[in-house]
């Protein structure tokens, strides 16, 4: 039985739906993630979870109880915001010790769980500064340590990453999904972006628009997105609409007018539904014109003419013209083609996947 | 900290007019103060402090201006708290109903009051026709009816005091501090008032300082009663003596300072960064 779940939840703000018949659903210790562009409603998510704002429809059940009408301050969620929201004018140690006091614990007690807990995000030492003389990636530790302390039963961040720079970020994700591991603590994280999500997650809802488009482990992901939406937004630059599908053989054969294609059947069976072709520009082959390409690779291949060669530092992208309209491709390679060059584009039929 | 020093340049007009016409006349007005047939003295601040007329005024004074601010901080707090929470279309209507009153001059105002409080004025008349009492209240012309009229004045300057503030307080500290098992009343206790205090303290001050040195409102709805400045007032240009209206004008200046360095230690007790 899962945690939690959100069950047919509609939010709206002034009369406008945010979230319409929302459902989520989540297993206790692990780490979701709610991925997604501005705007889409992943905050909006966070909060109603968190308590801060009421649902116009449906239901929050949390731990097998109703909890949909229960207070923010009765739900004991730690709630970690994008700006830290710490309190300026505590200390660092008053600010991680402000929920122990409110549930009224001694003060012997408060301090030995507080330094604790300093110690845990490496703050100790710094219990005397106000969060103004902190850093960034410090005080993003101390609003850590505060929404840990209180030993929550679910933990909520709203992209705590995004206001630290890149290789901070990179530590901070990784020391947040050790401490989670650690206590086990169950959490929804919000971010908009991938790597960050995927690289810490359990399970990964990539949402849009209020709702979410696919849901799934971030390997799943990563390799077979659910619809169009889901794979341009994690990197599927390159599409190619079908007009036919059988899926009687052991692979699955396309046609697009004259042309033939074959996409690999995703093991389990499932998924690869639609008839839109979707594959990375890192997965799509460039090769000279007339180079021979083996056995098995008629079809999944088109001729085309370099338009723009630029360089990425470790490999090439090429843009390359083709009947089939404009394709990205990503490539290593020691003599890159030239402007203009005719090549032929190969598409691995494992790489190529179908979506909605 | 390093600055380029032609920059300072620009504050020299600024400072000269301040000069000229600010801190040389105080400076002047302070230092007659001192002096008498040629001699440095104190006799002109000890003959008012033996006086026993301008002590009851000054504690009038006092009295009239601490609670003013009082009652200003009491009735503006709630009043700023729910303008800066409410939507953005309520903001801006509230707001232009509690500017609006600094909008008529303070004659109009006391006029205004003197109509309502006097015997036969609004109040009265209702509680004598109701029955509710024998004989008409002594309200105007009272010290009290100077604090009703100073209220009104300084009420508005208060709210948009401490509107400044509470519109900058983010809102996202409270849903930390709920979300770390505050009740509403407990966020507002802990987060919400320290933070806002600084706006109260000098909303406080403006007030207090304005109560003080008020002139219009004292003389027309205190009748015979005195307050320092109206009592300024009748020293120097009735009475022609300016000896005595730069003593009064030097204990007010003293009077304002003490206030205003209580107020700013309150502050600093109340929000250690504020
Ligand atoms: N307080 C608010 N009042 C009105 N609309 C809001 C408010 N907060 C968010 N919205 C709207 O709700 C939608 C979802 O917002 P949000 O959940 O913050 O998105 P995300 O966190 O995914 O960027 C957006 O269209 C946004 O403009
Ligand atoms: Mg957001």
């Amino acid at each position: 039985m899962s945690l939690l779940s959100l069950e047919h939840v509609s939010v709206a703000y002034d009369n406008r739906l945010i979230l319409e018949d929302f459902n989520l659903s989540l297993q206790k210790g692990q780490l979701l993630s709610l991925l997604g562009p501005s705007g889409c409603g992943k905050t909006t998510t966070l909060r109603l979870i968190a308590g801060f704002l009421n649902a116009e429809a449906g239901n929050f059940m949390f731990s097998g109880k109703d909890y949909t009408k229960v207070p923010v301050e009765k739900r004991n969620f730690g709630f970690v915001f994008q700006s830290y929201a710490l309190f300026p004018h505590l200390s660092v140690f008053d600010n991680v010790a402000f929920g122990l006091r409110l549930r009224k614990l001694k003060e012997a007690e408060v301090k030995k769980r507080v330094n604790r807990m300093l110690e845990t995000v490496s703050l100790g030492g710094f219990e005397k500064r106000l969060p103004g003389a902190l850093s960034g990636g410090q005080r993003q530790r101390v609003a850590i340590a505060r929404a840990l302390v209180i030993e929550p039963d679910l933990l909520l961040f709203d992209e705590p990453l995004s206001n630290l720079d890149a290789n901070l970020r990179v530590n901070m994700r990784v020391e947040i999904r050790r401490i989670q591991q650690e206590l086990g603590i169950t959490t929804v994280y919000v971010s908009h972006d991938q790597e960050e999500c995927f690289s810490i997650s359990d399970q990964v809802a990539v949402m849009n628009n209020g709702k979410i488009e696919q849901l799934d482990h971030p390997a799943n992901i990563f390799k077979y997105p659910a619809s169009e939406f889901v794979a341009r937004f994690i990197g599927f630059g390159n599409f190619i609409a079908f007009d036919g599908r059988n899926d009687e053989g052991a692979d699955i054969e396309l046609s697009r007018g004259e042309l033939k294609f074959q996409a690999a059947k995703r093991p389990g069976g499932e998924g690869n539904t639609g008839l839109l072709g979707a594959i990375r520009p890192d997965d799509l082959q460039l090769l000279g014109a007339g180079a021979d390409m083996g056995t098995g690779t008629e079809g999944n291949a088109l001729t085309g003419k370099v338009q723009v060669s630029t360089y990425l530092g470790r490999s090439y992208q090429y843009q390359v013209e083709t009947e089939l309209g404009v394709f990205t491709v990503n490539q290593e390679m020691e003599q890159p083609f030239i402007q203009g060059q005719q090549v032929t584009v190969y598409f691995p039929k494992e790489k190529l996947v179908l979506v909605q | 900290m390093r600055m380029n020093k032609r920059v300072l340049l620009l504050l020299l007009p600024g400072l000269l007019f301040l000069a000229a016409f600010m801190l040389v006349p105080i400076t002047l007005t302070i230092a007659s103060t001192f002096v008498q047939d040629g001699k440095l003295t104190l006799e002109g601040y000890l003959y008012f402090f033996r006086d026993g007329y301008f002590n009851r005024i000054l504690l009038t004074t006092l009295r009239v201006s601490v609670v003013t601010t009082l009652v200003c901080m009491v009735l503006g707090y709630p009043a700023a708290y729910y303008i800066s929470r409410a939507s953005a279309r309520k903001k801006s209507l509230l707001l232009a109903l509690s500017i609006f009153p600094l909008l008529t001059s303070p004659v109009v105002r006391s006029f205004s009051w003197m109509i309502i409080l006097g015997k036969k004025g609004l109040i009265n008349s209702f509680l004598v026709n109701t029955g509710l009492i024998a004989k008409p209240l002594d309200i105007l012309y009272t010290p009290t009816a100077m604090m009703i009229g100073l209220v009104h004045l300084f009420l508005p300057l208060i709210i948009i005091t401490l509107l400044g503030v509470m519109e900058n307080l983010d809102h996202e500290l409270v849903r930390a501090a709920r979300s770390l098992g505050a009740s509403p009343f407990a966020a507002f206790r802990k987060i919400t008032f320290p933070l806002t205090v600084p706006g109260l303290i000098i909303g406080g001050i403006l007030v207090f300082v304005g109560s003080l040195t008020a002139y219009t409102t004292p003389a027309l709805l205190g009748g015979k009663e005195r307050v320092v400045s109206t009592f300024l007032y009748q020293n120097a240009m009735t009475l022609n003596d300016w000896q005595a209206a730069s003593v009064i004008a030097v204990i007010m200046i003293v009077i304002t300072f003490v206030v205003v360095g209580l107020m700013n230690a309150w502050a600093n007790r109340l929000n250690p960064k504020g």
